[in-house]
């Protein structure tokens, strides 16, 4: 994490991966809270909304949590070991975890399944970085130094010239 | 090689460069001697010499950027890791509790697993014993590993994330961070995460979840 583009507001590498894992854990559950609260409250018959809206939060919630979890840590330990095998970072880090973490998480589908989806998740992961690596370069030209206005001041020959 | 990095090469350096500035100063003219400025009696220069209030001598120094980030309630910075506030605490205690009871139910479920592996087939008309075949076994192991795991999992991560939640929420309120907080967000989540099953249940989970808070409490304190 010595690179002058290393991101100082996170921990470094093999102690963040708890810290993702918590993060998505805790994204997944109150997100599939509000989801399946509303689900649940739509689809229960009248009188029986509220109940309805919580057995599906109950039920269905920590599910969704651990699934965002388990995505998540598993993306921030394979990009923690790409960073400590190819000793930089670069956006083919992520592109290269997620591909890891698609297979990873379809090795019971088989085969031609766990290629499927690794390269839907690298192709994922590589849209997400490109629209981040876009952003990124708006922002420094919509904040680039703007040159020194020249002094108006007819005769005076600048320093220099 | 860092320009006013370590002063180790320039020392090593200082000689072979001296020697070789002597030989222009012996082989000149001897008329040329007394006006000659002789190159080999300036001193070598050495950085850590020259400034010696700037400290080059030293290796690279690390900025603390987050240092003034950390978290700023009264009795935090016991923990075992520094904290950043209560997203820290939220994510490195749900992620904790988290990882841990997938592991813990996975091991649950390779044991049943393990107990449950399919028996072998008996032909009926040779008699012959037909053992399950490997990828069968696996598939047993797998599911049951896949059932536990997250399952427990996922309780535990709900109980971290309730615990958290209600733990930042009475440090904020409070305005300090200490163990009667933590006994009393450990009884609440407890309460919470058994709220629909009954007061028995219910009261059950609060005790043991105040216990697990206890216990944790004393741990940070006996690492400290």
């Amino acid at each position: 994490m010595s690179t002058p583009e290393a991101d100082h507001s996170r921990d470094p590498c093999p102690i963040v991966i708890l810290n993702d894992f918590g993060g998505a854990y805790a994204m997944g559950v109150i997100g599939g809270s509000i989801w399946h609260g509303i689900k649940g409250f739509r689809n229960s018959p009248y009188g029986e909304r509220r109940i309805g809206a919580l057995a599906a939060i109950k039920a269905r919630a920590p599910v969704v949590g651990g699934n965002f979890g388990v995505w998540g840590g598993l993306f921030s330990f394979y990009d923690c070991s790409i960073k400590a095998i190819r000793k930089r970072e670069d956006a083919w880090n992520a592109i290269m975890a997620g591909f890891c973490v698609g297979g990873s998480l379809a090795v019971r589908g088989g085969r031609k399944h766990m290629l499927n989806s690794a390269i839907t998740c690298a192709i994922f992961l590589g849209i997400l970085e490109g629209v981040g690596m876009m952003f990124q370069r708006y922002m420094a030209y919509a904040n680039k130094p703007v040159p020194m206005p020249v002094p108006d001041q007819g005769g005076a020959t600048p320093l220099g010239a | 090689m860092w320009l006013f990095g370590g002063s180790t090469k320039k020392e090593e350096t200082a000689p072979a460069a001296s020697a070789a500035a002597d030989v222009p100063a012996t082989a000149a003219p001897a008329a040329y001697d007394d006006t000659q400025l002789n190159i080999s009696a300036f001193p070598v220069f050495d950085a850590s010499k020259l400034h010696p209030l700037a400290g080059l001598d030293k290796d690279l120094e690390y900025l603390d950027l987050d240092e003034e980030k950390l978290n700023t309630v009264e009795g935090t910075g016991n923990g075992i890791l520094p904290s950043r506030g209560w997203t820290d605490d939220l994510c490195y205690g749900t992620g904790t509790l988290y990882v841990s009871g997938l592991g813990l139910g996975g091991l649950v479920g390779l044991n049943e697993g393990l107990k449950h592996l399919p028996q072998g087939s008996v032909d009926p008309v040779t008699g012959a014993v037909k053992a399950a075949p490997f990828k069968l076994k696996l598939n047993t192991v797998l599911n049951q590993v896949t059932k536990h795991g997250p399952h427990v999992g996922n309780s535990a991560g709900v109980l971290g994330l309730l615990y958290n939640i209600i733990d930042s929420s009475l440090d904020a309120y409070r305005g300090r961070h200490d163990d009667l907080n933590s006994l009393a967000s450990g009884a609440l989540a407890g309460a919470i995460f058994k709220s629909t099953s009954g007061p028995k249940a219910m009261a059950y989970s609060t005790g043991l979840m105040t216990v697990a808070a206890a216990a944790w409490c004393g741990f940070k304190r006996m690492l400290n």
